[in-house]
């Protein structure tokens, strides 16, 4: 490619209609050949340009961000850890659990038969049970009592309202 | 992703993101730094990959926009003055680094640093990186329009210190 190619292919560069493909060959033309005085500028630009390509950094980055990555990894590892350390803790108190409700039963069986309320033999419950609704319907009999003493009482009252009424009627009459 | 897949598909990208992340901070050091967080961000986001068409362009672009997280965090503090931050770019090479640099080159990494940003950008990734313009698109987040003129004011800009240079010896 001569020269006045380059610069026919320069001035695209500037006014931006050149492809990709365009500048990278000026890229190569500049990078490679001797160059005239008059492209001087431009070959300069384009040495900056392939220079700045090949710049990295000193520095492994890669190796960091793996190792980065890695530490992360194992991070969770050691959040699996935290749950068996939580699991531990839940399984003791699990037990304490367990061991309080033993305890409580035991403590239970210690009581006296008539605070627990409980009875084991059928026939000596049937009979507590008779004597429990006995009791009941010994109170139900003397609530009836009473209450029939007030029944005379309202009949007594019906009556004699009944006679009034009957008077009032015989005097309209008359 | 595994990490097999990782290493295959996004690891080789690092020098691409550290190129774009060193062009707009200007230190080597934060951009080292600015990269390892693109991929471990990158590595922990892992389950969207799959749905991403272009990955690399999908890590340009979160190194673009946690460099200028970066600079703008630094632009923040009050002990930098105006003066400062806009010179981070061109002050910020060691004594290494300008010794590799001949003198034309360090004459064009001046002119291509006291471009605005977008120009800078798009530059970058056109004329280093080769970046097709859809790509650009897509790392920039701008439209097309916008990366075309973006580009055209860059190459411009240089080719008149270009002018000046050679008329004035400026």
């Amino acid at each position: 490619m001569d020269s006045k190619e380059i610069e026919q292919l320069l001035e695209k560069y500037w006014t931006c209609e050149t492809s990709l493909e365009e500048e990278k060959l000026l890229r190569e033309y500049f990078n490679g050949n001797e160059v005239p005085q008059s492209l001087s500028d431009a070959a300069s630009l384009f040495r900056y340009f392939e220079s700045e390509r090949a710049r990295t950094s000193e520095e492994d980055i890669e190796r960091a961000v793996t190792k980065e990555i890695r530490k992360r990894q194992r991070g969770k590892i050691i959040s699996m850890v935290s749950v068996y350390r939580m699991a531990r803790i839940a399984a003791g108190l699990l037990v304490v659990v367990v061991a309080t409700y033993f305890v409580r039963q035991e403590v239970r069986k210690s009581y006296p038969p008539e605070i627990a309320d409980t009875i084991s033999d059928p026939k000596l419950a049937l009979e507590e049970t008779k004597k429990a609704l006995m009791m009941i319907s010994r109170g139900f009999g003397k609530a009836k009592q009473g209450a029939a003493k007030v029944n005379m009482l309202n009949e007594a009252e019906d009556k004699i309202s009944n006679k009034d009424k009957e008077k009032k009627k015989d005097k309209i009459i008359i | 992703m595994d990490f097999d897949g990782f290493e295959r598909q996004v690891l080789p990208v690092k020098n691409k993101l550290y190129r774009f992340a060193f062009r707009l901070l200007g230190s080597s050091d934060e951009a080292k730094d600015i990269v390892q967080e693109v991929l471990i961000r990158v590595w922990n986001g892992r389950e969207q990959l799959a749905t991403i068409e272009n990955v690399e362009a999908w890590c340009m672009r979160i190194t673009k926009n946690l460099s200028l997280d970066r600079l703008r965090a630094k632009q923040r503090k009050p002990t930098d003055t105006l003066e400062q931050t806009s010179t981070i770019v061109e002050g910020s090479l060691t004594p290494y680094e300008s010794a590799e640099i001949s003198e034309s080159m360090q004459r064009i990494n001046l002119l291509i640093a006291s471009l605005p940003e977008k120009q800078r950008q798009v530059m970058h990734l056109r004329d280093i990186e080769g970046y097709s313009y859809n790509e650009i698109c897509e790392i920039l987040e701008l439209d097309m329009n916008q990366v075309k003129v973006n580009l055209f004011r860059a190459r411009n800009a240089v080719r008149e210190k270009f002018v000046k240079i050679n008329a004035y010896g400026l």
